[in-house]
């Protein structure tokens, strides 16, 4: 564990070089991609002289690395800039706002995820070789292959318009404790429930997988050998060690939640990011692209690096500092 | 803005996302990509006469689309306009006739020919009209102050150059914001009396007028404010019309409520409440979360089954709108009338229209759409006729020899669209034509057509104002910037300048016919077709008016439960 420091600040010195290049590669794709958010408020009735006029007065005309510079400075400073999508908002005013929105909805899918897709994967590896197995395994890739086009129309036939439990769409937030919650809302369940389905199937057959290979390792016959109660082998020497390789997991997909999910978003009128930088994508929106680039780049290595730190502490072999051939 | 640049490939990829629609169109979905249309149709349900009845406490809920600003000086969205129409007002007004009729005005002016060729317009405003907070009534400094406002260069608008350009000085004055505009003057003597000038004889500017640009604003809240900064205080803006801002949560909610001092007439529903966040619009009316909603191609079949309980509640109604394919008559081959007559001879615009876009559209024959004052029925188009059309082809100056041809279209999607599809079809079917697709992002396709970069592009136009200036002055006379087809016939431009200032109405309205004709010969556009706006209405929402573009609409909607 002594040398986890050093390698910690070594990665965070890293940090601010990553961000830079991500930055000034998304910078400049807007700069000197093709249109122009002022020319895009205009619609049709282009008047190039007041675009010029306007490019000028938002500083939109000075040299590249003047506004790269007067950007990440502003960043720096926690201002994010001005929307054009909603036309003279802070950045910062409107994106955390809609990011919590994606957060909810995308953490509540992540928990019930690997809450029932562990479990699950490691239940189907015990019984390998049984029915039981491969009938797991073939719902599961049926939820898998579904896309959520296919899934969210169906739920919404089914659960809304014939058997009227849940409205079709829609959020809704209540204040709790000064927070704004959606979680406590009917109109979460869809959404949760479309992006869990095919989750817990990619999670279920990663955990099975790794649980068949954990299985055939030495250590646990040596368990078994021990006379341990099979419930102490599985939850203490396999379980643990087939968990590895999913903390990358967590790792990956808890950035992934940042992004949002535009379809998903789009079809159940989910106020979240995803909608969101879609949008500002198509207004050229520079200062809300960037500062969605920023803090998700920021976010990414924050969590890779937690994650390996994660590692450390999680893995037998790394915490014994190397085990000399099992 | 009202009008906006429609187009086939890239509206339809949004909507497609948006509905779970596969298609090419979305009727109803059009400028707005939420499945609402902004504005839209009834069997325009006619009652004459401002309601009178009192405002109830029923809640008009709806899918709205996401509006960019609530300042009037900056909206050049539909989207915007939609809400800003309700909350704010003008001098002037459209009703639902679309007719324009007075509105902070007492009566509309008439306008009066000065010696240097101006003409000026004098309005004496209602007295006793309030801003939403009751705390103020409006008088015309405030109307000076809001034209002002949108035209000073520190307000950074987009638009305010092109609705209030007209106005002596106005373009002066945006371009330095010093003193004041000249031709809009008070009377010392009168504070309800105020005298606007413009530059030349303009039947239209009175139309203009109605657009949000020239809507009063409340000082005391827009003091330093501009597009772009300090706009906290759009989200309580309180202006002088039917409804009040009660509610704004970006990209989730808005709600109105009735002004029930409203000078016109209060409102007869108490509250509308928009959803902002989209959603699937049919889904969420059959599940009954809103009572309007606009239907796609995908629906479109089902809700059109006499079978179907839904149809009865299944309305349909023309938009003010052409969708078109356009030749840049400069860029070789098309700069060959014969070529151009030729391509439009090819396409056989009855089936494109009945098996691709399922009869959910109205065929095009000339440039003005149907319900457009001087749309002419008698109009000779031209027709359908592959043998002419080859004919032409080989009579042109390029004979057999035909340069390549490529089509522009704006897209977000992969795919052209069946629309495009079916008429690259015709053309190879009937002329032996190769054409080829270019797929360009929104943006920067508006900016290509706009510098003359492409051969042919398919696009779409929609009214500002029911007038027929704003289709045929604005995209085909010669110099006009909006002229992306380059089209120039001294004819047309003739007749065109002639009705700009031919003030008797039917003569005015034939010699836009005149022009059409001329135009359609000449082959500058292909018509294809006018969009019908395709809505679903709850049966106890009643004269929800769908007008063709956006108009302040929702205080004559009354629900009867």
């Amino acid at each position: 564990m002594a040398g986890i420091l050093p390698y910690i600040v070594r990665r965070l010195l890293w940090a601010p070089f990553v961000l830079l290049a991500v930055t000034l590669a998304t910078f400049a794709l807007g700069r000197f991609g093709p249109g122009d958010p002022i020319e895009v408020l205009q619609g049709q009735y282009n008047n190039p002289e007041v675009v010029a006029r306007i490019r000028q007065e938002r500083g939109l005309d000075d040299p590249f690395f003047n506004q790269y510079g007067r950007y990440m400075w502003d960043a720096l400073h926690g201002e994010l800039g001005t929307s054009t999508t909603y036309l003279g908002v802070a950045v910062e005013d409107v994106i955390f706002e809609k990011m919590w929105v994606t957060v909810q909805y995308n953490l509540l899918a992540l928990i019930i995820i690997f809450a029932v897709g562990l479990p699950a994967g490691i239940w189907a590896a015990l019984r390998q070789g049984t029915w039981q197995d491969p009938l797991t395994i073939s719902v599961l890739l049926l939820f898998r292959s579904l896309p959520v086009l296919v899934t969210i129309p169906i739920l919404q036939y089914l659960l809304a318009i014939k058997l009227g439990w849940l409205p079709s769409s829609g959020w809704h937030e209540r204040d709790i404790l000064g927070l704004k919650l959606g979680i406590f809302d009917k109109r979460i369940i869809m959404p949760v429930l479309v992006l869990s389905l095919p989750g817990i199937a990619g999670v279920a057959r990663l955990m099975r997988a790794q649980t068949l290979e954990v299985l055939d390792q030495d250590f646990v016959r040596t368990a078994r050998a021990k006379g341990l109660q099979e419930f102490v082998v599985v939850s203490r020497h396999v379980a643990r060690n087939a968990l590895l390789p999913m903390t990358t997991i967590v790792g990956f997909a808890l950035v992934g939640l940042l992004g949002g999910s535009l379809f998903v978003e789009y079809l159940f009128g989910i106020p979240g990011i995803g909608q969101f930088v879609w949008e500002a994508v198509y207004n050229r929106d520079y200062d809300v692209i960037m500062a969605v680039t920023l803090i998700t780049a920021t976010a990414f290595i924050l969590v890779n690096l937690a994650t390996d730190i994660a590692y450390g502490f999680i893995d037998p072999r790394v915490r014994l500092g190397g085990r000399g051939g099992g | 803005m009202r009008a906006l640049w429609l187009v086939l490939g890239g509206l339809a990829a949004t909507t497609a996302v948006v509905v779970g629609v596969a298609a090419a169109l979305v009727v109803g979905g059009g400028g707005d990509n939420n499945g609402e249309p902004s504005s839209t149709n009834t069997p325009q349900a006619r009652t004459t006469g401002t309601p009178s009845g009192s405002t109830s406490g029923e809640t008009l809920r709806l899918l709205g689309p996401d509006p960019i600003t609530m300042d009037p000086a900056c909206a050049s969205d539909v989207d915007s306009a939609t809400y800003i129409m309700e909350i704010f007002s003008g001098l002037v007004t459209i009703d639902r006739d679309l007719k324009t009729v007075p509105d902070l005005a007492e009566a509309i002016p008439e306008p009066a020919q000065n010696a240097d060729g101006t003409v000026s317009y004098t309005f004496q405003l209602r007295q006793g009209v309030l801003f939403h907070d009751q705390s103020r009534q409006v008088s015309a400094q405030d109307v000076k102050y809001s034209l002002e406002r949108a035209l000073n260069p520190d307000t950074e608008s987009p638009i305010a150059e092109t609705y209030l350009g007209d106005i002596v000085g106005a373009k002066d004055f945006a371009r330095t914001g010093e003193g004041e505009v000249s031709g809009i003057q008070l009377d010392p003597a009168d504070p309800y009396k105020l005298i606007i000038t413009i530059d030349a004889p303009k039947p239209y500017f009175l139309a203009k007028l109605t657009y949000p640009t020239a809507f009063v604003v409340d000082s005391r809240q827009t003091g330093n404010s501009s597009c772009f900064s300090n706009t906290n205080w759009q989200r309580q803006a309180r202006g002088t019309g039917p409804f009040k801002l009660k509610e704004w949560d970006l990209g989730q909610k808005i709600v109105l409520e009735a002004n029930d001092k409203y000078h016109l007439g209060p409102p007869l529903i108490g509250r509308v409440e928009y959803n902002l966040a989209g959603g699937s619009g049919v889904t969420m009316y059959e599940n009954n979360e809103i009572d309007v909603t606009g239907v796609g191609l995908n629906d479109i079949e089902r809700v059109r089954d006499p079978s179907e309980p839904l149809n009865k509640e299944f309305h349909t109604q023309p938009r003010l709108d052409i969708w078109y394919i356009g030749f840049n008559v400069e860029k070789p081959p098309f700069d060959d009338v014969k070529v151009r007559q030729a391509f439009a001879h090819a396409i056989d615009k009855d089936k494109l229209i009945g098996v691709v876009l399922k009869d959910a559209v109205i065929e095009a024959n000339g440039i003005l759409p149907p319900g457009m004052p001087g749309y002419n029925e008698n109009l000779q188009g031209l027709k359908f006729d592959p043998e002419l059309a080859k004919q032409l082809l080989s009579e042109s100056k390029y004979g057999d020899n035909l340069p390549t041809v490529e089509i522009a279209s704006s897209g977000r999607g992969a795919s052209v669209g069946p629309v495009s599809e079916a008429i690259l079809g015709m053309w190879k079917e009937n002329l032996g034509v190769d054409v080829a697709v270019r797929q360009t992002e929104t943006a920067t396709f508006f900016q290509d057509l706009r510098d003359g970069e492409f051969q042919m592009f398919e696009v779409g136009w929609v009214a500002d104002y029911v007038d027929p200036e704003n289709f045929l002055k604005v995209k085909l006379y010669g110099p006009s910037k909006d002229n992306e087809s380059k089209y120039s016939n001294p004819e047309v431009d003739r007749l065109l300048e002639q009705a700009d200032s031919e003030q008797d109405s039917a003569q005015r309205l034939a010699l836009y016919q005149q022009a059409e004709q001329i135009i359609v010969n000449d082959a500058p556009w292909i018509p294809l077709f006018h969009d019908e706006y395709s809505v679903l209405i709850k049966p106890y929402v009643k004269d929800y008016v769908l007008p063709p573009f956006v108009i302040p609409r929702l205080r004559y909607v009354h629900i009867e439960k």
